[in-house]
């Protein structure tokens, strides 16, 4: 665990370089290890893929403050019980309107739709981590036979629901947004509801499987 | 007692916001935080609000609003020409409308941002813990979305408060050329020497003027193209970010990210101080800018100096 300074008020964490599920376990670790402490100079705490972000408050502890007290955890930290993963079912309507870019990834793949789709509901993902937008989840690792490059320009507006997927990843937009990710399919379920706590369906290390409807 | 705000005018942009979301960033949701901090916290100063009461940012002009009962009001950041009724509006200080009077924004002076606020509070949800409105996802605010023409907003507990005035000597500069302290990022080796010499030369040249894409989720930069290192990776694995990153996409035109991300995939140059992060609600389309790395002793100087000014602005208005 590497640990370096980022702006005034940032901490890394650093567990890896590569995306793998061994690195993301340790980050999920770190950050469930980080919010037992309940520090009061911690603001937030952003898990990713490789890499834990500490967002601290500069008035109530410094940079060498925090790395210490981390390094000195280290070892609760690896030791940190996960708690059993939560398996979430997401029912997908692929192809035709529901998916713009299957087309496409048939013609990259050399794959028939229903192999794509195959492909897409037999595995059990993992959601690395929540981010770009609020509760949209980084899911992974997808099968390499659908490996898709990014589209080179984004479209300006995909709907909410939207499955998308890029290189070894697989996603959910939770919101109509501007997307760079090929859409296979659309979801009904509710990614996201900023009325009600815990407001996020998804958590890092929950996983998750696609179910075609 | 309740009053009523409505708006005849609402300038390019009104949002409602307060201090923002902190501590759900791990579920992807971002500050979406008043971008002038200073500013929005003075306002409730100037009408004794609670710290982190709801307020407008307003962008562009005109803008305006018809009160339907008497109430304080103010307004911060960008130095603007102001009328309640005929009579001119100072900046950064309260003033008393009366039923029925109309407070007018007509032009913008110096900076980009500014923040309207009135005595009490709005009559909206909270949420996620924040008045905040979250454009992207359109939640938060007045309807998760930008005021228009003939929205009402309810104020609570509305009231008239003592009058106060932030001294003039005391306003922070908004005018541009634009010169932002940054610390190293931690991708700063990925670009060549040279470009690194260029993207934070001391302010000896404008090197780069604001995009007119930029946003409220980045400010775009257009000048010198920063070149990526041979061999070196032109992304990151997606990891969390701070407010204030500058990120170089592989089209090596640097983007400033505000506060309404949590996570990027783009190298990162450097990272805004804090005792700069104000600054860029004021960024306008066409300001120059330009760069200077510190040191992070440096910075640490530079926070507490910031220190000392806002409280010296505090003690002002106490």
């Amino acid at each position: 665990m590497d640990i370096l300074p980022y702006g005034e008020n940032g901490l890394r964490l650093i567990f890896g370089k590569e995306i793998s599920l061994e690195v993301n376990e340790r980050v999920r670790k770190a950050y469930l290890y980080l919010k037992s402490l309940s520090l009061q100079a911690v603001i937030d705490v952003i898990p990713s893929f490789t890499t834990c972000l500490v967002v601290f408050d500069q008035a109530q502890a410094s940079f060498d403050e925090l790395a210490d007290l981390l390094r000195r955890g280290q070892k609760e930290m690896a030791e940190t019980e996960l708690p059993e993963p939560r398996f979430v079912e997401i029912p997908v309507s692929y192809g035709g309107e529901y998916g713009p870019d299957m087309d496409s990834v048939c013609a990259y793949s050399g794959l028939a739709e229903e192999e794509v789709v195959r492909l897409h509901t037999s595995a059990v993902y993992t959601v690395f981590t929540i981010g770009f937008l609020p509760g949209f989840p980084y899911l992974g690792p997808l099968d390499k036979k659908l490996f898709m490059p990014r589209l080179d320009t984004p479209r300006v507006k995909v709907t909410e629901g939207s499955v998308g997927i890029v290189q070894l990843q697989t996603g959910i937009y939770p919101f109509d947004s501007p997307a760079g990710w090929r859409i296979i399919g659309k979801t009904e379920v509710k990614l996201f509801d900023p009325s009600h706590f815990p407001y996020s369906l998804l958590a890092i290390g929950d996983k998750v499987r696609f179910v075609s409807v | 007692m309740a009053a009523e705000i409505e708006v005849v005018h609402p300038g390019w942009l009104s949002l409602v916001v307060d201090a923002g979301r902190p501590g759900h960033a791990d579920i992807g949701v971002p500050p979406s935080s008043a971008l002038d901090s200073l500013a929005f916290a003075t306002l409730n100063r100037l009408l004794a609000n609670r710290p982190g009461t709801s307020a407008l940012e307003v962008c562009g002009t005109p803008f305006s609003v018809v009160f339907s009962d008497a109430i304080s009001f103010a307004v911060t950041g960008a130095r603007v020409t102001a009328f309640l009724d005929d009579a001119p509006v100072e900046p950064w200080a309260t003033f008393q409308a009366r039923p029925g009077s109309r407070l007018m924004v007509s032009a913008v002076i110096e900076g980009f941002r500014y923040y309207v606020g009135f005595a009490g509070r709005m009559d909206l949800p909270e949420i996620i813990g924040s008045y905040s409105t979250n454009l992207e996802c359109m939640f938060g605010g007045f309807k998760g979305r930008p005021l228009m023409r003939g929205d009402r907003i309810t104020m609570r507990d509305a009231g008239m408060t003592a009058p106060k005035a932030v001294p003039e000597p005391l306003l922070p500069p908004m005018k541009p050329p634009h010169l932002l302290r940054i610390l190293e990022g931690p991708e700063k080796n990925f670009f060549t020497a040279d470009s690194l010499d260029i993207f934070c030369n001391m302010g000896k040249n404008m090197c780069y003027a604001v995009s007119a894409k930029s946003n409220r989720t980045g400010i775009r930069l257009e000048g010198d193209l920063m070149v990526f290192a041979q061999g070196a990776a032109e992304s990151i694995v997606s990891e969390g970010i701070l407010p204030g990153t500058v990120q170089v996409p592989p089209d090596g035109k640097p983007i400033i990210v505000l506060f309404e991300r949590t996570m990027g995939g783009y190298a990162r140059a450097g990272v805004v101080i804090a005792a700069d992060l104000d600054r860029l609600a004021h960024l306008k389309p066409k300001d120059p800018v330009s760069f200077s790395v510190v040191t992070p002793e440096e910075a640490v100087r530079l926070t507490a100096l910031r220190k000392r000014y806002v409280s010296s602005l505090e003690e002002a208005l106490s």
